[in-house]
């Protein structure tokens, strides 16, 4: 690790929380969009994050270690801790997912353009409230990356005031 | 020559420490990076223990002679994966952000300490050299 691999893990986890922003931004200034272009209402969508792996140093066993993990929450505990050479390089962003599990709001709006036969107009799953909790999430997870670079700032200054 | 007079066997230890404390800070950010992450698990390095285990091992008396003979080749700080911090979240990710925080400030705090300590060091010896 160089003295600078430290200032990227803290950038990699700001440009993370703020395309999650991003994302959420689009979620609530869609949150009434009835109809997108192939005619169906927006819906909503989802960041998920995933640790950037460092690839120089993997090992097979800490690979499956991790695929177990990731697969089912909980370690499968091959990998030797001492395996585990390098302090990690960040994390990115793993995909943007459409989130298919929440049902769309329906409204009786029969003067409505969007509304469907019955009188009805499918609003998009966009809750307002989540998409507010999340953005404050985002925001705080953005302001712990700023205050650990802050730190790493003040370390490497205080590394370079040694004196001979 | 002056390696092996003594004069820079704190120097050495210092060094070895402050290496661990950058590698920390490495860590931390690591994990900050990573709140967000699913199943993300904590890291943290091994090093405080090793270099006091490797003290009380010794068999010297003084201070002075043991930080002499510590072997710091054979410290081997490692990177462990914190299971034991167990994991309050639904996303199975274990970060705490204030605990990464806390342990952040203090790792800060102990690094510019032995970097005084590195500096004070110097300086002494500059004054002898004079």
């Amino acid at each position: 690790m160089g003295i600078f691999d430290s200032f990227d893990i803290s950038a990699s986890g700001m440009s993370a929380e703020r395309y999650r922003m991003d994302i959420i931004s689009q979620n609530m200034a869609n949150a009434h969009s009835t109809r997108t272009e192939d005619g169906t209402p927006y819906v909503r969508k989802v960041v998920t994050f995933q640790e950037k792996t460092d690839v120089k140093n993997r090992k097979f066993s800490h690979m499956l270690d991790t695929a177990f993990s990731n697969l089912t929450g909980r370690p499968l505990g091959c990998t030797n801790s001492a395996e585990l050479s390098s302090p990690g390089t960040g994390v990115k962003v793993r995909g943007v997912y459409e989130d298919t599990w929440t049902e769309e709001v329906m409204t009786y709006d029969p003067e409505h353009p969007d509304a469907d036969e019955n009188g009805y107009v499918h609003y998009p799953n966009v809750n307002v409230i989540t998409e507010m909790t999340n953005m404050i999430d985002a925001s705080r997870g953005y302001d712990a990356n700023q205050a650990a670079f802050e730190a790493t700032k003040a370390m490497a200054s205080k590394g370079l005031e040694m004196n001979f | 020559m002056l390696n092996s007079s003594g004069v820079f066997d704190y120097v050495n230890v210092l060094g070895t420490s402050l290496d661990a404390a950058a590698t920390r800070n490495d860590i931390i950010n690591n994990n900050i990076a990573n709140v967000n992450t699913p199943n993300y698990k904590r890291k943290d390095i091994r090093f405080e223990t090793e270099l006091k285990h490797a003290f009380a091992r010794s068999s010297e008396d003084t201070v002075d002679a043991r930080v002499k003979n510590l072997d710091l080749e054979a410290l081997t700080p490692e990177i462990y994966t914190d299971y034991a911090e167990l994991s309050f979240r639904y996303d199975g990710n274990n970060v705490d952000i204030n605990n990464e925080e806390a342990i952040q400030a203090k790792n800060t705090i102990k690094y510019n300490g032995m970097m005084d300590l590195l500096n004070r060091n110097f300086t002494q010896l500059k004054s002898v050299m004079k």
